[in-house]
């Protein structure tokens, strides 16, 4: 049936958990691609039959039409919603993606990332004065200035704004500027503890 | 140097400095941490906190730390050595240790500028005055310097006469004044023993500056609940104590009395109980909690078939059936639950136990919660000492902690049900070393060892544990012997600690006496041992009379021991 495929394409995006980037469906873009462009193919050969007498074949053509139409809708949408989340990756996870998502991508997605990288750059340092404003830091306003956290694995040496160093050793409890964790908290090495 | 004012002297010190906390390994200090914790997150005091169990422990993190810290505080550790020449810290570092470790090492008392020590004064002390032990050595010096100069070539003979008798005087008194030292020395360090918790200490400090709150308040209670329920102190500083605490609870929970405007049943109160000592009663069944808790079992002998007769008197003396009395004691009938506190302080003086109640204090939050100081500290040990999942002290160390605030309910109750076990592990093994003779009188001390087939011996291969094992085993001990001289006698308990490696951990106990001072002298004597038998010890706890050392070692240790006691 034609659009399936299409329709397997959206499905499959739509099943990961969300805000999760699943890996770039090359194989069913291509199969897409190359069902459209057989459908194309057919209705150019039919459309220039029609011209020449044969009527009923109009019927076909608009099917066709529409199968085009659709399969486009999909990989449209297909794209579009990857690029959404490819933006909100940006927000989460700040400029280094890491590994394994940054193979998911497509190479003209990671170009596309790094495009809007640099606007995004260029417009929070336009913003704040001299040195620019990171909207990315605290996205809900903050409760406090410092909050205590967990190591969960060895880190190493830690160096805050004041040029301290603080080793990160597993078990370790610290109390520390809610900015500098913030990061490290999202990369899994600090674990907030509420009490 | 001892630090008068702790708000001046400490607190203004630190709270615009980066500190490094080291922690000890016990309830009391988890609770000194939770209250000085509050205070820090109170006033933005950058801190970082390292769990140790052990002077290795502490030594391997002030190396990691030293370089990024210039402050440090001790809590329960640290005290009872010469804390500089361990650490060999730069000139500038501080130390500032909160320790209920007592005697004081002469050299953390006298230092002036890198140890602050964090004590309540009216522990009496005793400390040495200062000249008594440390003599500058600048007065040899000029000594020599003097005698040079008058050993001219010129000299008179009858001068020279006089300089031999100088210097043979001085000689001599110097070796007097050595001998002196070390006796003095000896005398102040004999003895082990625990001085005010340090968790009221905290509280004392967030009091003086106005920050105590409800909840600082019962961690300053479940610590002194811990240093009672470990025998650390005496009954008469517990009641002291208690009367202390007994002031900031009223003032703190006074608006309960009043039935018109108490507060929501949700907020947290504390209330002063006398209440039975019966371990975990409230959460367990009452016939559980009588069986296994150290006075109850002691006193009724309940390792004999008589002693089970005993109990089951007990309960008819009171008129609990026992159907009702194996429920779970939520689950008792309310006629029975109403008068019980005073229905078995009537009946327990029939059978010769006298205190069964306790002055202690409860903690209500929610309709639900309710619990005994001492309930907590059993669940807080039981989850620093667990040996079920094989993790690193350090995750249990962190468990223990967040067990303490009150949003983590569900490993307080994983804490009561370790517990549970760990209490009736200790009361079963303590019945089998009372009924096969497994205590032996080595001449000046008892002595016990757990052999490996032992079932729970891994319970007992952590000194909390095998701490509250050997204070059991002695109660019941001296209830059951006969022998009027081994009832006075202290106690030594051995279990293998790690099978591989072939060690073994030993814990000294002092008498158990109505009246005892609570002060351990084996620390000194497990050193003294050691020495003399060059046999293979670790003294890594910071409690001295704890002790590990190979299996091999074992009896020639103890005969070293033996000797140096009799």
């Amino acid at each position: 049936m034609f659009g399936e495929r299409a329709a397997e394409l959206v499905r499959g995006l739509h099943r990961a958990a969300d805000g999760h980037l699943p890996a770039f469906n090359e194989d069913g873009i291509r199969q897409v691609l190359e069902e459209m462009k057989a459908l194309y193919e057919q209705n150019q050969a039919d459309v220039n039959e029609a011209k020449s007498g044969r009527s009923d074949l109009i019927r076909a053509i608009k099917f066709c039409h529409c199968s085009l139409l659709r399969n486009r809708r999909c990989v449209v949408a297909y794209l579009y919603d990857r690029l959404l989340r490819i933006r909100a990756l940006r927000w989460e996870y700040g400029s280094v993606l890491p590994n394994d998502l940054r193979f998911h991508m497509s190479s003209e997605e990671t170009e596309w990332f790094n495009q809007y990288k640099k606007s995004l750059a260029t417009y929070m340092r336009s913003l704040g004065g001299e040195e620019g404003l990171d909207l990315t830091q605290d996205m809900k306003p903050p409760k406090s200035l410092y909050i205590e956290v967990r190591c969960l694995k060895d880190h190493g040496e830690f160096e805050i704004d004041d040029g301290t160093t603080i080793l990160l050793k597993k078990n370790s409890q610290h109390f520390l500027p809610r900015w500098k964790c913030e990061q490290l908290i999202r990369q899994g090495v600090l674990e907030h503890v509420l009490s | 140097m001892f630090l008068s004012d702790f708000r001046k002297e400490f607190y203004e010190v630190i709270v615009a400095q980066r500190v490094l906390l080291l922690v000890a390994s016990d309830v009391d200090a988890l609770c000194a941490c939770k209250i000085l914790q509050a205070l820090f997150q109170c006033d933005h005091v950058q801190y970082t906190l390292v769990p140790v169990s052990g002077w290795q422990e502490l030594e391997t993190a002030f190396l990691e730390h030293k370089d990024q810290f210039q402050y440090f505080v001790l809590i329960n550790c640290g005290a009872n050595v010469d804390l500089l020449e361990i650490l060999q810290p730069e000139e500038d570092t501080f130390f500032f240790i909160c320790d209920t470790h007592r005697p004081i090492n002469v050299v953390n008392v006298y230092n002036e500028t890198q140890i602050k020590l964090l004590v309540k004064q009216d522990d009496d002390f005793e400390i040495p005055a200062y000249d008594d032990i440390f003599r500058d050595e600048e007065e040899d010096e000029d000594d020599s310097g003097n005698e040079s100069d008058r050993s001219e070539p010129s000299g008179k003979r009858k001068r020279f006469e006089e300089d031999i008798m100088e210097r043979t005087m001085k000689r001599r008194q110097r070796r007097e004044w050595e001998a002196r030292r070390r006796e003095i020395l000896f005398d102040y360090e004999q003895y082990e023993y625990h001085g005010t918790s340090s968790a009221m200490v905290m509280f004392d400090l967030a009091w003086i500056m106005s920050k105590d709150l409800n909840d600082m308040l019962w961690w300053a209670i479940v610590g002194l609940t811990d240093q009672w329920v470990q025998d650390k102190i005496t009954q008469m500083k517990y009641v002291t104590d208690i009367g202390t605490l007994q002031r900031h609870v009223s003032r703190h929970n006074h608006r309960n009395e009043d039935e018109e405007n108490s507060l929501s049943i949700d907020c947290m109160r504390i209330a002063f109980e006398y209440d039975l000592r019966l371990a975990l009663y409230q959460h367990w069944s009452l016939f559980e909690s009588l069986c296994n808790t150290c006075y109850t079992s002691a006193s009724l002998k309940l390792w004999s078939v008589q002693g089970q007769k005993r109990l089951q008197e007990f309960f008819a003396d009171m008129g609990l059936p026992l159907k009702q009395v194996k429920q779970k004691f939520n689950s008792m009938d309310i006629s029975l639950k109403e008068n019980l506190q005073e229905m078995i302080e009537e009946s327990a003086s029939k059978f010769g136990m006298k205190n069964l109640r306790v002055q202690t204090f409860s903690i209500h939050f929610g309709f639900k919660n309710k619990f005994l100081a001492s309930d907590i500290v059993y669940a807080t040990a039981s989850l620093m000492e667990n040996i079920e999942k094989d993790e690193p002290g350090a995750d249990n160390f962190i468990k223990a902690l967040d067990s303490l605030s009150r949003s983590n309910l569900d490993k307080l109750h994983q804490g009561l049900e370790l517990a549970k076990k760990q209490l009736r592990a200790t009361q079963q093994t303590v019945a089998s070393c009372i009924c096969t003779n497994l205590v032996i009188s080595q001449g000046p001390f008892l002595y016990c060892y757990l052999m490996e087939g032992t079932p729970d011996v891994k319970l007992f291969s952590k000194p909390v544990s095998l701490c509250l094992l050997s204070k059991y085993l002695l109660k019941s001990f001296v209830c059951s012997t006969k022998n009027k001289r081994c009832k006075l006698l202290p106690l030594i308990v051995a279990a293998p600690m790690d099978v591989e490696q072939g060690t073994v951990i030993m814990v000294g106990i002092p008498p158990e006496t109505e009246s005892s001072d609570k002060k351990n002298f084996f620390g000194r004597a497990f050193e003294k041992a050691a020495e003399s038998t060059n046999s293979r010890t670790l003294h890594n706890h910071f409690d001295m009379s704890i002790i590990e050392l190979k299996m091999e070692d074992r009896s020639k240790f103890l005969d070293a021991l033996i000797s140096l006691l009799s």
